[in-house]
């Protein structure tokens, strides 16, 4: 079911004078099964775009497309688009409120009206997929480890069963085996699931490493899209938007500056040992 | 739908009435509210109505703003102005049923209801045109004389500027984890009065925590960096009253005299209630 997104603009803050332009003239189209990571710095207008996409906000004028449908539509039904495209919210682990985990993930499904057994099997079935084991079921969530509180977040959000997965700043402090930890579940669910992931983040090297496809955003804006080896060549001109690349980009630029005969292309670790390797001999 | 309480909501622009000393500010809201009290005829209440006009106009943040804080004592103001109009004895001009409109009702009704009006709209004002920290200094230097009686003025002033700005934080708080709950398909508009009230624990409970938590942060915070109370702690921009706060001073004093003065003379047709 792909997004198509047309000359959204979204102001907060109209009728004050301190009115701030955070989305101007957003055109996109987000197709089936991409996995496309969206970054951009702090008020670029990542985490308002994403909020659209499932109707929490609404914008100040323009539309969106979810299945061909406009979702500013008369009558148009938020809570089923709000079921097809999970948003996993920025410190997830902070809406968390149930007496135990399980409940907790049931909350969602219980909210589309299903059945009791078809809301614990959902639930059953995202616990497993973010790896939380059987034992934590009937604990409170207030007592997990962060990293537990945080898969247990995102489990509510998939126990929705979404096609569209957007998750603002999953791996936001969390420790670099937590990042990995929620990153590779993530990827997981894009190749096994099926299911088209948004990505927002700032980290360079996680993005790098696990989308398809990069959106820079700048001033409410889309200022780059495309692949990461695409939208890495420009790494001059991210920085002048105040974002860096992946630290191998900058080994590569330099060994190529200094006369070795390497892929500037590399944006993982792997593609720049082997390309550094094959320099040198 | 939360955006819309105005009460202690800073309305930022530049203006007379902001630059003023909190300190003439809330004593100027106070002095207001007070004299609306006084008034016997509704030559007062004009005058009351004017002063707050020209103060708006001074202080250059848009009426609508005012409006806003209305909005929550709509109810409030219904039921005065209607327990006024109807259970007031006096000379009938409407009856209908076992219900009288009297004459001295409509008076009373409508007098209570600008009394209502001005006063929120008048407090408004000031936490539109103050910010809350300068509001608390002003308070807290206002004061400081009840120091004497052994109150803890100081304490009180930061436990009241920690409140206030406490209330945007929350705010947002509050948005963002109904926004998270919505996205997981809860529902806080439709349903009855127990459904509704029950879709509010998925909100509350994360909210409660999380108010804990900062909390919990802030103290800790104060403690790394040694609060320890008011005893000989300095501001680092102290209030000073400049030529313009006593300028405003005595139009305030002339306003509450002659006000006072004008609303309480004996004008036959134009007085509020029961006049004896």
């Amino acid at each position: 079911m792909p997004i198509q997104i047309e000359h959204l603009t979204h102001i907060y803050g109209d009728d004050t004078t301190l009115a701030v332009k955070a989305l101007d003239d957003i055109n996109l189209t987000i197709s089936d099964g991409e996995f496309i990571g969206l970054i951009g710095h702090t008020g670029s207008g990542k985490s308002t775009l994403v909020q659209h996409l499932n109707g929490l906000l609404k914008a100040s004028s323009g539309s969106i497309l979810f299945d061909g449908q406009n979702i500013y539509d008369k009558g148009y039904d938020l809570k089923a688009l709000r079921s097809q495209v999970g948003l996993v919210f920025q410190y997830p682990e902070h809406q968390l409120f149930e007496i135990d985990v399980f409940s907790d993930v049931c909350f969602g499904p219980k909210n589309l009206g299903l059945s009791e057994e078809e809301v614990k099997e959902r639930a059953t079935k995202a616990l497993e997929s973010v790896g939380i084991p059987k034992e934590l079921y009937n604990q409170s969530p207030f007592d997990l480890s962060g990293g537990q509180k945080r898969r247990v977040a995102i489990a509510g959000v998939l126990a929705m069963d979404p096609k569209v997965l957007i998750l603002d700043e999953p791996t936001a402090g969390l420790d670099p085996q937590g990042r990995e930890e929620i990153l590779d579940l993530i990827k997981g669910l894009q190749t096994k699931s099926h299911m088209t992931i948004l990505l927002v983040s700032h980290s360079m090297e996680d993005v790098a490493e696990y989308v398809d496809r990069i959106l820079v955003m700048n001033h409410g804006r889309v200022v780059y899209d495309g692949t990461p080896k695409e939208v890495f060549a420009h790494y001059k001109e991210l920085e002048d938007i105040g974002l860096a690349c992946p630290q191998v980009t900058y080994v590569c630029h330099d060994l190529h500056d200094a006369g070795f005969d390497v892929d500037l292309t590399a944006t993982t670790v792997d593609e720049a040992k082997e390309s550094i390797l094959r320099a040198l001999g | 739908m939360l955006r819309d309480i105005t009460l202690g909501q800073y309305y930022q622009t530049d203006s007379v009435i902001h630059r003023l000393d909190p300190r003439v500010k809330l004593a100027g809201t106070l002095v207001y509210v007070i004299t609306l009290f006084f008034y016997k005829n509704f030559v007062g209440y004009a005058l009351a109505i004017l002063f707050l006009a020209l103060v708006i106009r001074l202080s250059k943040v848009p009426f609508k703003f005012m409006v806003r804080g209305m909005k929550s004592i709509l109810f409030l103001l219904m039921i005065t102005v209607l327990f006024n109009l109807f259970l007031t004895p006096g000379t009938p001009v409407v009856s209908f049923w076992k219900l009288h409109i009297t004459q001295e009702g409509t008076a009373l009704a409508v007098s209570m209801a600008l009394r209502l009006t001005l006063l929120v709209i008048g407090s408004s004002l000031m936490t539109l045109t103050t910010t809350p920290n300068n509001l608390t200094d002003g308070m807290e230097k206002g004061m400081g004389f009840l120091r004497i009686f052994k109150v803890p003025v100081h304490d009180v002033a930061m436990m009241m500027s920690i409140a206030l700005r406490f209330i945007p934080i929350l705010l947002e708080e509050t948005d963002k984890i109904m926004k998270a709950q919505m996205a997981r398909g809860a529902d806080f508009e439709s349903g009855n009065l127990i459904k509704r009230a029950k879709a509010l624990v998925p909100l509350l409970v994360p909210l409660f925590v999380s108010a804990f938590r900062r909390a919990n942060d802030l103290a800790m915070a104060m403690e790394a960096r040694c609060y320890r109370g008011g005893d000989g702690r300095t501001k680092m921009k102290p209030l000073k009253y400049k030529g313009r706060d006593f300028t405003a001073y005595a139009i305030l004093l002339f306003f509450m005299v002659f006000s006072i003065w004008a609303g309480r003379l004996r004008l036959p047709m134009l007085m509020v209630g029961i006049v004896q």
